[in-house]
């Protein structure tokens, strides 16, 4: 009995498995709620196959992970929702909250049956993704970089980012090679994969190529798809929004979906929805400074024609004055004559009459003053003869003085004389000859 | 007396922004009240050529149009 009791009463395999089954019939295990990571997406007769995931938030080490299906009768409805909703498709990598149940089955294991997703949490996980990239790019001080690159006036030389057979790409070509206005654009393609976990390095790799001959190219249109159907989430990136935002020539983002954003939306200088919404931003621009140029034409064109009516007009002018000019000048001019003439003469009166009288007075006392003048002279004429009469030597000998000469000279000193000497005495009335005897000086 | 004509650069030597700041002065010019009507037809001339020059630049010709279509589809 004892080793009977010892000995392992050992159940089968699907009794084990019921008896999990039935330790797992558990409420607590219906319809939960589980936020976890989706990994090894796979869809088989419209069934889906996963696995879900829990990460460590910083070592990325895997925490929990467990096996999970979406039946073929909820799955399409399930995947439709959460790609309109969060344009993107349900895909390894992508952070959900799904609803299920933790169903063992004998054969098959035990997995998790998911009845719902909510594309609301994963839209806000994007968000939350976007924003974190965004923040750190203000950090860094790059995100307003490109934004605020000036544009050339006429960006026309223009490098492309797209998946060569794209019907994006088609359009944008088609829409800017046939624009109306018969713009000119240079485009140069450089091919990038536009989905999966291959776009960031691909586009960052044609970015680098641009910009190894930034000189060729005025700006840089990065477009994709054509389809409905857009994934998003590869653009989302800090790597590819990083060279983005610092990239020299300014970036045209048209890879949208027509209501959600990617983090390039925010650092790319122009955000479009559409390839053909690029091609039509771009032709704008031309189509812009064509107008321009016709305006500044039309002003010149304005500017000569206003000069030249003025001109004709001055000169029209001109030719009717000139024809009544001689006749008018000569009016003028015998007018002016006639007009000096007149004040001439009575100017003349004016001025010659007391002018007349002045002379006249003036003649009057002229011959007065003459006459006085003349007899003064006379008057004093006949004072200076009596004066020159007394004081004549002819006077003075008659007084009784002599003059005495020796050779004809006046004798005035006894040096002059010397013994012997003849010396002749005028008298008033004759001369006296006479030999000097003896000289005697004065003391 | 002739007014000696003013020194223009050759157009092949201007960049568009060049060519558009010049019609823009030869504009601003015109507008003024000393502008000499003895070089209206000159400054209108080189306006006109700048105008064309810069439309030429900006614009291709139809057939230049087809050959890049032609291009594309290959």
């Amino acid at each position: 009995m004892g080793i009977l009791e010892e000995t392992p009463q050992p159940v089968t395999l699907q009794a084990l498995a019921r008896r999990v089954s039935a330790a797992l019939a558990d409420t607590s295990l219906f319809n939960v709620w589980v936020v976890a990571e989706l990994s090894d997406l796979r869809v088989n007769h419209g069934h889906c196959y996963l696995e879900l995931m829990e990460k460590h938030p910083s070592t990325g080490a895997i925490l929990a992970r467990m096996r999970a299906v979406i039946w073929a009768n909820v799955f399409p409805r399930i995947n439709a929702d959460f790609l309109s909703t969060t344009g993107q498709r349900l895909a390894s990598g992508i952070k959900v909250m799904v609803c299920g149940t933790v169903n063992y089955h004998p054969a098959f294991g035990m997995s998790f049956v998911i009845s719902a997703i909510d594309p609301a949490f994963t839209m806000g996980e994007a968000e939350r993704r976007r924003r974190e990239i965004l923040r750190k790019l203000q950090i860094e001080g790059v995100l307003e970089l490109n934004r605020s690159i000036e544009w050339p006036d006429v960006p026309n030389r223009i490098a492309i980012i797209s998946a060569p057979g794209a019907a994006g790409y088609g359009d944008f070509i088609h829409q800017l090679y046939t624009n109306p206005s018969g713009l000119r654009f240079h485009t140069q393609l450089f091919p990038a994969v536009m989905q999966g976990e291959r776009t960031s390095p691909s586009v960052i790799a044609a970015l680098d190529s641009i910009a190894a001959g930034m000189d060729e190219f005025d700006c840089v249109v990065i477009i994709r798809g054509g389809g409905a159907t857009s994934d998003l989430l590869a653009f989302d990136d800090y790597e590819l929004a990083a060279n983005i935002a610092q990239f020299p020539l300014p970036v045209v983002i048209g890879i949208g979906h027509e209501r959600d954003t990617t983090v390039l939306d925010y650092v790319a200088n122009m955000r479009v929805k559409t390839p053909t919404a690029a091609a039509e931003w771009l032709i704008a621009r031309g189509e812009n400074a064509l107008a321009a140029l016709r305006r500044i034409g039309a002003e010149i064109l304005q500017c000569a024609t206003d000069k030249i009516a003025a001109a004709n007009t001055q000169l029209a002018y001109l030719d009717s004055t000139l024809a009544m000019a001689p006749a008018a000048a000569l009016q003028r001019a015998s007018s002016r004559i006639h007009n000096a003439t007149v004040s001439l003469a009575g100017s003349s009166a004016r001025l010659i009459a007391p002018q007349l009288a002045r002379l006249e007075a003036t003649a009057t006392s002229i011959a007065t003053a003459a006459h006085t003048a003349t007899r003064r002279a006379l008057d004093r004429l006949e004072a200076r003869t009596s004066l020159l009469q007394a004081l004549s030597p002819e006077a003075t000998l008659r007084r009784g003085y002599t003059i005495t000469t020796c050779n004809g000279r006046a004798v005035t000193s006894i040096s002059q004389l010397s013994p012997d000497a003849e010396i002749t005495t005028h008298l008033a009335d004759g001369t006296v000859t006479s030999t000097i005897t003896s000289t005697q000086h004065h003391n | 007396m002739e007014p000696t004509n003013p020194q223009f650069t050759p157009l092949q030597q201007l960049s568009y922004n060049q060519a558009v700041s010049e019609l823009d002065a030869i504009l601003r010019n015109m507008q003024g009240d000393n502008c000499d009507i003895d070089r209206l037809t000159i400054y209108t001339r080189r306006a006109t050529e700048l105008i064309a020059e810069c439309r030429r630049r900006l614009t291709a010709t139809d057939e230049e149009l087809r050959a890049i279509l032609a291009d594309l589809e290959k």
